[in-house]
């Protein structure tokens, strides 16, 4: 398991997907910052030095594809992870991302995906 | 021509030949009188030339008996003479008579008298008084003055007679002049008065034969166009795609079209005459209880009946057909009841398309609520797939604990909308109480995450004990569409309004109505005469055009009403629709939540 440190961002409208989302990942050796909906997800990920970003993609208010635009105008380098529970999300969203998978694929798979975008450390997770 | 007017011109006919005979008897009884007075005038010449034949003789024996008195002296052979004095003044007076009754010249008579005493003074009395006296009578002068006289005598009697004869001549022509006459008038007036019966009988029988004419004329057109009339209904009944069943007042059949025998299973022949009831039996729907047909409704209300459905026919197999009925009378003349036109149609096509379409319109509900049911479901299990994780890494019992705890919470979630979902299809085959407040709720469950990702609010007011009878899953099918068409219409930050309220048609069931109010933009005028139609949609692709037509079904099969209000200005704009539902039979609160 990693314990390279970096720092996620977790973006979900879901309390308890949340909380447990942000446990794995720091049983994982993230350092994780959490917000429950895009504005304050966008000013966490503007104020603190985040290297990734998990994000849900239906939320109240604000769509995940909405906040992916947004970030990717701020730190065009951060890259992004959509968690979405939808299936088949249109092209012009998932384009947007780095990464793209649904919910209930299992902890792995996230861990998996969330360390491919970290070049510089080949995850054993 | 009418009757009234025929009889006149019969009599007419009739009257004027009896007319004409009067007339001709008439004139026949003036030309008898005037011939009779002839004939009188004839008889009265006759009596004259008698009585100057019977003067003659008297006068010829009065001049015998002077001479032979003359001759012998003897007095006997005077007696001629003192016999025929009398004799001759009465025949002289019947004479006069007679003659002054021919209004005729008596001077001959006159003459004729004058001469018979000239002898008698002159000649027959001197010569009697000188035989008496003895005297000689042999004077030759004497005898030829008396010879002389008495031929005087002669000639004035022969000149009368031949007078008399002259007249009796003459009224004897006249008479037989006043025979042709009257043969040759009545001839004339035969000829005329036959002729002017033929001319005046031709005109009438011309004006009869004429109106008769005209009758025929009119009677062969009438039964020619009713013919064709007959034939041109004919062709429409058979043409037609309804049945059509013509049956009289008491309900024998007289007419049945092609498409009635075929859906009755039976023919013209065998039909005709039987009664309607035996042919055209009818049971409701649902409960399969013989209902009245419109031939009955027709008879008793004496009006148009139906379109109506919700029937069964029983056709003459056995089998059923769902059918539209409809019932008309026909009046006579008078305005009685003349038979009932029977109109239906088989709709059993329609409704197993209904039924598709239905099956089709529950199955699209599901699958617009997919996604939004996908989202709720994948969420908890999100979290319960990490907790598991997290509990395989290992944790400390607190910790586990509080996992657990979390994983119990969100499957508990993912139960309730499962169970919401199911309730869309666990349908119960009767009518069972339903709790209006548990409907909605578990409506508004499923589309949680859509009200909040519109972020649109729902405020939600229930009355207390709304519980109305029904079939929870149709409700529930129809108050989605309600909402999902709210949502489909509301924008970021609207609101949503739903309640529910005991209330009762004026006149009609008590219940309860629902009502879901958005501040939508309203439905146009132009789309509101449509909501109701199957296939009508404002969504474009999104829609199937069926929402409101299926819920519409639904409530009226629950013996509701829905009823839209809605509002299209700027500042109000927004749509409400009220749900009315009636209590129904199996309102007991015991028996509720049969819903999720």
């Amino acid at each position: 398991m990693s314990v390279s440190g970096h720092l996620i961002l977790c973006v979900d409208d879901e309390k308890v997907g949340l909380q447990v989302r942000r446990l794995l990942l720091e049983r994982s050796g993230y350092r994780v910052l959490t917000a429950p909906d895009g504005p304050t997800g966008l000013k966490v990920f503007e104020d603190n030095p985040v290297e990734a970003v998990v994000l849900d993609y239906a939320m109240p208010g604000m769509h995940g594809g909405e906040v992916a635009a947004m970030m990717r105008q701020i730190k065009p380098e951060v890259p992004i992870l959509l968690l979405s529970a939808y299936l088949g999300l249109p092209p012009e969203i998932t384009q947007l991302v780095n990464v793209y998978m649904t919910k209930g694929e299992g902890a792995p798979a996230l861990l998996d995906k969330l360390s491919s975008m970290f070049p510089d450390s080949k995850s054993t997770a | 021509m009418n009757l009234s007017k025929l009889n006149r011109i019969l009599l007419q006919t009739l009257l004027l030949p009896v007319v004409a005979l009067m007339v001709v008897s008439g004139v026949l009884v003036w030309q008898i009188l005037s011939a009779k007075a002839t004939v009188a005038q004839i008889q009265l010449a006759d009596n004259n030339i008698a009585t100057a034949n019977y003067l003659s003789a008297l006068i010829a024996d009065q001049e015998a008996g002077i001479r032979g008195y003359q001759n012998t002296a003897n007095e006997i052979f005077l007696q001629p003479y003192d016999f025929a004095v009398a004799p001759i003044q009465g025949s002289f007076a019947r004479l006069h008579e007679g003659i002054a009754a021919q209004h005729g010249d008596t001077s001959q008579l006159d003459s004729l008298m004058a001469a018979h005493r000239r002898w008698v003074n002159t000649i027959a009395e001197p010569m009697i008084v000188m035989v008496r006296s003895g005297a000689d009578t042999r004077d030759p002068g004497l005898n030829l003055r008396g010879k002389a006289y008495m031929d005087n005598v002669r000639g004035a009697l022969a000149s009368i007679v031949a007078s008399q004869k002259y007249q009796r001549t003459l009224f004897v022509d006249h008479w037989q002049q006043q025979l042709r006459d009257t043969l040759i008038g009545i001839v004339v007036f035969a000829l005329l008065t036959g002729l002017l019966i033929g001319l005046f009988a031709r005109s009438r029988l011309h004006a009869v034969s004429g109106a008769f004419q005209d009758s025929l004329i009119k009677l062969r057109n009438n039964a020619q166009s009713t013919f064709e009339n007959e034939q041109r209904l004919r062709a429409i009944l058979a043409a037609i795609g309804d049945a059509v069943i013509v049956c009289d007042p008491r309900g024998s059949i007289e007419l049945v079209n092609p498409v009635a025998q075929d859906l009755c299973g039976l023919n013209q022949e065998s039909a005709t005459g039987r009664n309607v009831g035996d042919v055209f039996r009818l049971l409701d729907e649902n409960t399969h209880d013989p209902i009245p047909t419109p031939f009955e409704q027709v008879r008793d209300q004496r009006r148009l009946i139906g379109p109506s459905s919700h029937a069964l026919l029983v056709r003459h197999d056995g089998t059923e057909l769902h059918v539209d009925t409809s019932g008309a009378p026909i009046y006579d003349l008078n305005g009685d009841l003349a038979g009932i036109v029977l109109v239906f149609r088989n709709v059993s096509e329609q409704r197993r398309t209904q039924a598709a379409l239905l099956a089709s319109e529950k199955l699209a509900v599901a699958g617009r609520l997919a996604a939004t049911i996908a989202h709720e479901i994948h969420n908890p299990l999100d979290a319960v797939v990490n907790i598991i994780y997290l509990l395989r890494q290992g944790s400390t019992p607190e910790e586990a604990a509080q996992f657990l705890e979390m994983a119990a919470s969100e499957l508990d979630r993912v139960t309730q909308i499962s169970r919401a979902m199911l309730g869309m299809y666990r349908e119960s085959r009767t009518p069972v109480a339903v709790d209006l407040e548990e409907v909605l709720s578990s409506v508004l469950l499923l589309l949680e995450r859509r009200i909040s990702d519109q972020q649109v609010t729902v405020n939600v007011t229930y009355a207390p004990g709304s519980v109305v009878t029904g079939f929870p899953a149709e409700l529930r099918q129809v108050f989605t569409n309600l909402l999902t068409n709210a949502l489909d219409v509301s924008a970021t930050g609207s609101v949503i309004d739903v309640r529910t309220r005991p209330y009762s048609l004026r006149g009609g069931p008590a219940g309860f109505e629902v009502t879901v109010k958005d501040q939508g933009t309203g439905i146009t005028l132009e789309d509101m005469a449509q909501l109701f139609q199957p296939f009508f949609t404002t969504k474009g692709e999104q829609g199937t055009g069926l929402g409101l037509w299926v819920s519409q079904g639904i409530v009226h099969k629950h013996g509701g009403s829905i009823h839209i209000d809605t509002n299209v200005t700027t500042e109000h704009h927004g749509t409400t629709i009220a749900v009315f539902l009636p209590f129904g039979a199996a309102v007991l609160p015991s028996e509720h939540g049969s819903g999720i």
